[in-house]
């Protein structure tokens, strides 16, 4: 079994040092996986992926138990830039573009680490291929996009950094379900083609099971519950309270349903 | 204004026998100065009572409320020319100037907080700054106008029939203007209006949507912080004797300022040590000034800017939360330590 | 307005708009308010003071020389001491610089004292008077301010919109956290900014001081320039060049028709008058007002 890229023990996350949003998160992402998190609103998942980018001390928050290991090395608390040079890439849930810059200024300052010109180079064309509606837009202020436009030039914008894992929050949100599909698909192929793992953050359980190989319930800063995708969207359980197919009984949370004894958890691979 | 049930209140707060040793032993000590000290000694004291008044004006605006105001020299200008124009016009006395002074220290503060109702911080600051050298242009234009000269002459006041000029008196009278300010500035914060106050420093989107009524609240900063600020400008007056535009320059708001940050932000004592800080500086400024080149030594208006500008620096980089804040880091600088805590440090 | 006047208007709104120029630079990339500009700008008066003392036979290099100074002080001054509030406060950040301010007055003053000093003189330049149409005339110094301020805001124009730099500065400017998560290095963007603000600043001082010397009061002058990038909206060139022109306007007509003295106070009254109506600034947008 290869070494996961990514490997968070017991990530316990404070805000104003005494509010603890996550107890104790474990989660481990292969290489070139593609796994997801979810979850209903407050239940830790961007708070974790905020954690993972280096993010969390702009939101007064700080990691104050347990470790992120990314390719072995520690990376908590870390500033973005240095968690970004290691090949993290966030793509954020708001303020994801440059909204005064137009499409190709975005590009560019993307790309302006990288210091090769033929990597450059490189980089722009595989993004355009990946994204072939973006170059039309080229010269459209990045504010004036729509929402799939922008999210586009933001999944284009991170990989110009190379990432080796990207971290996307909130994929689907505010989206037609016609681009998400087709939002997903691409990123799916990112992974094959690119290699890139992607670490995904999703309240729409059914669009990310869809593409995840592996994926993991919080609740309250807890994990209730991990799996194959395919496993997760056969349990009852999470039909129930994340797919929103009920069979008529009201919905439930998943911790609930945990007491149930009928229900057991299953143990990690 | 405090009344009598927040008096009560207050010296109810010193109902532990240790605290009231203390009280009285300051108290004693606070009575006996001006027969101990040098006459020197006694004006600097008078020059850090004085500067007290203010500094907690201060201190009550930006440091509780949250509120940025570079206005504290136009104010103090205003309480100024307010004893200085009443007193050449029409020979007022003391006990009308100086509530006139108050009154238009509010009405200004009126002024100076209405653009607190739309700006926040920055902006906020920089419409203070506006107005600051509106006053000051309309206090040069009464100078150049109406006396020829580069100042106005006020005669020492008399209060009930007692001259205030020597250092002695003077002290006794800054000392109960300034415990006032103290005592007024403690019983604001303890009351509903200081909870707002805070409320307000906080976030106040969150204060309004608790039902706190913000502006009023904002206003009633700005003009209670001016009064004092302004009354303090008229003490000046009669202190030195003399009123002139060119005191009041935007240097002297950022020493007030620097009062406040050098002192600690949110503490009333530190808006006092702010004071005794900074009103001392220069002193000791030109005494060091002795041991230099004679080139540099003789500009020591010059060597105090730069060294102030230093101190400044030093503090808002390396103690932001000033001399309090350091006494408190010294207090704690040996601590027990605890088996199995783990230090986390916030991340940059 | 006769015509004598209006290239008075045109004179002062270039002195303000060189000078805004650089407060524009640090506030769209770093939403940093540098209150000690007038005092940069006055350091780099005297730059070119102590330069003329050196090379008062090439006038050339002594500017050069200065104006490259002005850049280096500007990076000087983020590196040993704004970069240290990155992240904090920015009211913090903006009170470091008025004490800065404060430290480099004193220091000016200590160095060169408080008289005043021509460095054209040290040149032995005249300063002579340049006529233009139907008796109108300006000094030479003037007109050279004029042509450098439409030569700086062109070039600082097609810089930020051009060039990778400019990109990264603009980029830096509207998300500070998207930018360094994407790489740009927000420290090297920041010192960039600075050191473009202060040669602007240091290019102002020094044709100023060659107009009509410099002394320990020049400063003022950066203050009162203030108000014109206010009224533009802080962070916008263009802006700041329309704000110079409305402010300058307004204090010449006030001079010229109310009372000279209000010469220092004008400036001050224009921007209340848009912190009244329009907060945000001519070319400024309202969100702006919610980021402080």
């Amino acid at each position: 079994m290869t070494a996961p890229l990514l490997l968070v023990e017991g990530l316990k996350v404070a805000y104003h040092r005494n509010a603890l949003a996550l107890h104790g998160v474990s989660l481990t992402v292969a290489p070139q996986a593609i796994v997801a998190i979810l979850g209903n609103n407050g239940a830790g998942k961007t708070t974790t992926l905020r954690a993972i980018s280096g993010f969390i001390g702009l939101d007064n928050a700080s990691v104050v138990g347990g470790s992120i290991r990314f390719a072995g090395a520690r990376i908590e608390n870390r500033p973005p830039h240095a968690n970004a040079a290691r090949g993290i890439v966030l793509v954020p849930e708001r303020d994801k573009v440059f909204p005064n810059l137009t499409v190709a200024e975005n590009l560019t300052a993307s790309l302006s680490a990288r210091a090769n010109a033929a990597e450059r180079h490189r980089l722009e064309e595989t993004v355009f291929a990946f994204f072939p509606a973006l170059p039309n837009l080229r010269s459209r202020l990045a504010g004036l996009l729509s929402g799939g436009e922008r999210q586009m030039l933001a999944i284009g914008s991170a990989v110009l950094c190379n990432p080796q894992l990207l971290l996307v929050d909130e994929l689907s949100l505010g989206l037609a379900p016609v681009v998400v599909e087709d939002l997903i698909r691409r990123l799916s192929a990112l992974r094959q083609e690119l290699g890139i793992t992607v670490l995904l953050v999703e309240q729409n359980a059914n669009v990310a099971l869809a593409v995840a190989d592996y994926g993991y319930i919080l609740e309250s800063g807890r994990v209730v519950l991990e799996g194959a995708a395919a496993e997760l969207r056969g349990r009852r359980e999470v039909q129930e309270a994340y797919l929103g197919q009920t069979s008529g009984a009201e919905r439930r949370s998943y911790r609930a349903l945990l007491q149930d004894p009928a229900v057991a958890e299953r143990p990690r691979e | 204004m405090s009344d009598r049930s927040a008096l009560a209140k207050e010296l109810s707060l010193f109902g532990t026998p240790a605290r009231r040793v203390r009280l009285a032993l300051a108290l004693a000590v606070l009575l006996a100065l001006p027969f101990l000290a040098t006459p020197f000694q006694l004006d600097l004291l008078n020059q850090v009572l004085l500067a007290s008044i203010s500094a907690l004006a201060v201190m009550l605006l930006t440091g509780f409320a949250g509120l940025i105001s570079l206005g504290t020299a136009g104010l103090l200008a205003a309480g100024a020319f307010t004893v200085g124009v009443l007193f050449r016009e029409i020979a007022a006395p003391f006990w009308v100037t100086l509530p006139a002074a108050a009154v238009v220290g509010a009405v200004l503060g009126l002024i100076f907080g209405l653009p607190s109702l739309r700006l926040r911080g920055l902006y906020l600051a920089i419409s203070t700054l506006g107005l600051h050298f509106v006053v000051v242009y309309l206090g040069g234009e009464y100078e150049a106008r109406q006396t020829l000269s580069t100042g106005i002459m006020v005669d020492s006041p008399s209060i009930g029939g007692f001259a205030v000029s020597s250092g002695r008196a003077w002290y006794f009278v800054l000392l109960a203007f300034a415990a006032l300010a103290l005592l007024i500035s403690v019983n604001l914060r303890r009351t509903r209006t200081g909870r707002a106050w805070r409320a307000l420093r906080e976030r106040d989107v969150v204060a309004s949507a608790l039902g706190i009524n913000v502006t009023r609240f904002k206003l009633l900063a700005f003009v209670i912080s001016a009064a004092m600020t302004a009354t303090a400008g008229a003490l000046f007056a009669y202190f030195r004797n003399f009123v002139s535009i060119d005191a009041f320059s935007l240097y002297l708001t950022v020493q007030y300022v620097a009062m406040i940050i050098i002192g600690g932000m949110g503490s009333l004592a530190g808006a006092i040590l702010g004071a005794a800080f900074v009103v001392l500086f220069p002193y000791a400024i030109e005494a060091a000034a002795g041991y230099l080149p004679a080139r540099f030594g003789n500009m020591v208006f010059a060597l105090d800017y730069a060294a102030f500008g230093v101190v400044m620096i030093l503090f808002l980089l390396l103690e932001p939360e000033g001399l309090i804040g350091l006494w408190h880091r010294l207090k704690n600088s040996f601590p027990v330590r605890q088996a199995g805590a783990k230090s986390t440090t916030a991340p940059r | 307005m006769s015509l004598q006047l209006l290239a008075n208007v045109i004179v002062l709104a270039a002195i303000y708009a060189l000078v805004s120029s650089g407060y524009v630079l640090i506030y769209r990339v770093s939403r940093v308010l540098n209150l000690a500009h007038g005092e940069l700008m006055m350091v780099g008066a005297y730059l070119l003071v102590a330069l003329a003392g050196v090379f008062p036979l090439n006038p050339p290099l002594a500017l050069a020389l200065a104006a490259i100074c002005g850049l280096l002080m500007g990076i000087a001054v983020y590196a040993v001491l704004m970069r240290w509030m990155t992240g904090e406060a920015v009211l913090a950040a903006v009170l470091i610089t008025i004490a800065l301010g404060i430290l480099l007055r004193g220091l000016t003053i200590l160095i060169w004292t408080s008289q005043q000093f021509y460095p054209g003189a040290s040149f032995g330049w005249r300063n002579p008077p340049v006529h233009l149409a139907r008796g109108v005339q300006i000094s030479s110094a003037s007109a050279a301010l004029v042509c450098l301020t439409v030569v700086v805001y062109l070039g600082l124009l097609v810089f930020l919109r051009f060039t990778r730099w400019g990109v990264r500065m603009r980029a830096a400017g509207q998300n500070p956290l998207l930018a360094e998560q994407r790489g740009i290095r927000l420290h090297g963007v920041y010192a960039l900014a600075w050191g473009l603000s202060t040669f602007t600043a240091a290019l102002a001082g020094m044709l100023l001081s060659l107009d009509a010397g410099v002394d320990s009061n020049m400063a003022t002058i950066g203050l009162k320039a203030f108000p014109a990038a206010l009224v533009g909206g802080l962070d916008s060139l263009p802006g700041a060049a329309l704000g110079a022109l409305i402010v300058a306007a307004a204090e010449i007509a006030a001079i010229q028709y109310v009372d000279p003295l209000l010469s220092d106070v004008v400036p001050f009254i224009v921007l209340l008058l848009i912190l009244a109506i329009r907060p945000w600034g001519l070319f400024g947008s309202r969100e702006q007002l919610d980021r402080v």
